[in-house]
């Protein structure tokens, strides 16, 4: 069973795919609120951690809670579920380029079946707090790589999600656009929502300044938890 | 009731993002299920053309000339109370020779130089409507023919067989076609549907990382299905109204089926609507089809 304050919470974890070990022997908390970088070189297992967590992926071994639900045992029927309270941001972004930027940040509400009055007001709010309110009836194909990472970002939290998971999500920005990327994750994070950020970027990890869980090799190398610990 | 509406939408974009594939699928069903509908015709007609038939049977019970007249009023009596007999009509032997004597006149000599009346004393049945069919017909006439006083028993049987026969052929192949038809309908659409779904991976994956559920995903392919299953079986419906007009025109105009021409009937109204439902049913069989192949495919 997970402790109580946990909102992640690994138990001797590991994948692997065929021949490779992508994940060995991962155990660790998160706690309810709690900003966490996920860092480790590329092929580090981040990104298999993450797909672990929203039940894309299967542990070989090890159990895995997210907000008290055992992800390793759960149906593939209540993985969508499971899902609803997880927001997800992808480093490319993933819009869909035929649907305007407030079709894109409506559709997880769409999809729990929201009113259209409930759709517009959340949808709205979030563009708000991210900034790209004014871009609203435009294609993703028009906005710049930062403001596609906004709108990415307001799809994951446009339904109140308990955890937003980022993989990359400054990978494909400049310094300054990252600094406001990392800037909003903060802003969510204040509002009481556990984040994750999975990144190699050293910038990220001093604009941060949080616990740090470092990956190497496919296991825990390290769990760094006084602030301010990587320096640049 | 705005995630109806976007699966509604999402159908519909689907059928426009492939223009093309669309209309060649639908083209393709409607072709396909019009090769069936042509043996459904046929069969529909066939069947109209047996009830018809099997309406107007009469089964003639030709009694022994030794038969007193006690015995006729009591075989009489038998049939009339017999649940599967509508009607019954008494012939006596004089009434025979004078129907024979009106209905051949040229060949009324014939007779003359027998003496006595060679003709027979029959009832003429006409059995109750739920027990016209050849097999009913069958039972009934063995079993009267076991009665006293009964000589032979005679109907229309081999030509009402002969009918039935044909009509279960062509049943059988109607059966036959459609089923095979019916696949390749189902591939056709199934096709189609992989071809949006393949185009729109990217957004099956985002939906799904987002907490749409498998039904969500899937109806707007199903729908897709729907409505390319329905425009190609309405488009067949069509074709084949077509072609039966100009055929009953054809032989309204030849004049050597004088009157068949109001005979054959195109499908009633339900048979039509069923048409396009088993049409709209192929194509959501072919959406599971392929969403089950993309499903595999994807892991």
């Amino acid at each position: 069973m997970p402790t109580t304050d946990a909102m992640i919470q690994l138990i001797h974890v590991s994948k692997s795919y065929e021949r490779r070990t992508a994940l060995s022997d991962v155990t660790l908390d998160i706690e309810k609120g709690e900003f966490v970088l996920l860092v480790g070189p590329s092929g580090a297992g981040k990104s298999t951690l993450l797909r672990l967590l929203i039940g894309e992926e299967r542990p070989d071994e090890g159990q895995i809670f997210v907000n008290g639900k055992n992800v390793s045992r759960l149906k593939q029927s209540e993985v969508p579920f499971l899902r609803r309270k997880i927001g997800t941001v992808f480093q490319n972004f993933r819009l869909l380029p035929k649907k305007s930027v407030f079709e894109n940040v409506a559709l997880p509400l769409i999809v729990q079946r929201a009113s259209a009055g409930d759709i517009r007001r959340k949808v709205i709010e979030t563009l708000r707090a991210v900034g790209v309110e004014h871009k609203k009836d435009q294609l993703p194909g028009s906005l710049s790589t930062g403001e596609q990472q906004r709108v990415c970002i307001a799809r994951a939290i446009v339904n109140g999600p308990v955890v937003l998971l980022a993989d990359e999500p400054t990978g494909n920005l400049d310094p300054e656009r990252t600094a406001e990327i990392v800037e909003l994750f903060k802003m969510i994070n204040a509002r009481g929502t556990t984040v994750v950020v999975a990144t190699h970027d050293p910038h990220v990890m001093t604009l941060v300044n949080r616990r740090v869980i470092s990956l190497f090799q496919r296991s825990l190398s390290r769990e760094q938890q006084t602030r301010a610990s990587v320096s640049t | 009731m705005k995630w109806l509406w976007y699966l509604f939408c999402e159908g519909w974009a689907n059928l426009r993002m492939n223009r093309t594939t669309t209309v060649v699928a639908t083209l393709t069903t409607a072709f396909t299920l019009a090769c069936v509908g042509i043996f459904l015709l046929l069969y529909v007609n066939l069947r109209n053309a047996a009830d018809w038939l099997q309406e107007d049977i009469r089964v003639i019970v030709y009694l022994e000339d030794r038969i007193s007249t006690d015995n006729t009023q009591e075989l009489e009596e038998k049939l009339k109370s017999d649940l599967t007999v509508a009607a019954v009509r008494h012939i006596s032997k004089e009434e025979a020779l004078s129907e024979f004597r009106s209905e051949f006149p040229s060949d009324s000599h014939l007779l003359e130089g027998l003496g006595e009346n060679p003709l027979p004393a029959s009832f003429v049945v006409t059995p109750a409507s739920n027990y016209r069919s050849p097999d009913a017909v069958r039972r009934w006439a063995e079993r009267v023919l076991t009665m006293a006083g009964v000589a032979k028993v005679d109907y229309n049987q081999e030509w009402i067989d002969a009918l039935a026969e044909l009509t279960r052929y062509i049943e059988l192949t109607a059966i036959g076609m459609g089923v095979i038809l019916s696949a390749a309908a189902i591939t056709i659409i199934g096709n189609t549907i992989r071809l949006a779904l393949f185009a729109r991976r990217d957004e099956v994956e985002i939906l799904r990382l987002i907490g749409a559920t498998r039904a969500f995903i899937r109806i707007p392919y199903f729908l897709e299905g729907a409505i390319l299953g329905g425009c190609g079986s309405a488009l067949a419906l069509g074709m084949l109204k077509l072609g039966f007009e100009l055929f009953r025109q054809q032989i309204a105009s030849t004049g050597r089926f004088q009157g068949m021409e109001s005979i054959v009937t195109f499908f009633p109204v339900p048979i039509s609507l069923l048409f396009v439902a088993v049409g709209m049913g192929l194509g959501v069989a072919g959406s599971m089809v392929s969403m089950r192949r993309f499903g595999e495919a994807r892991g």
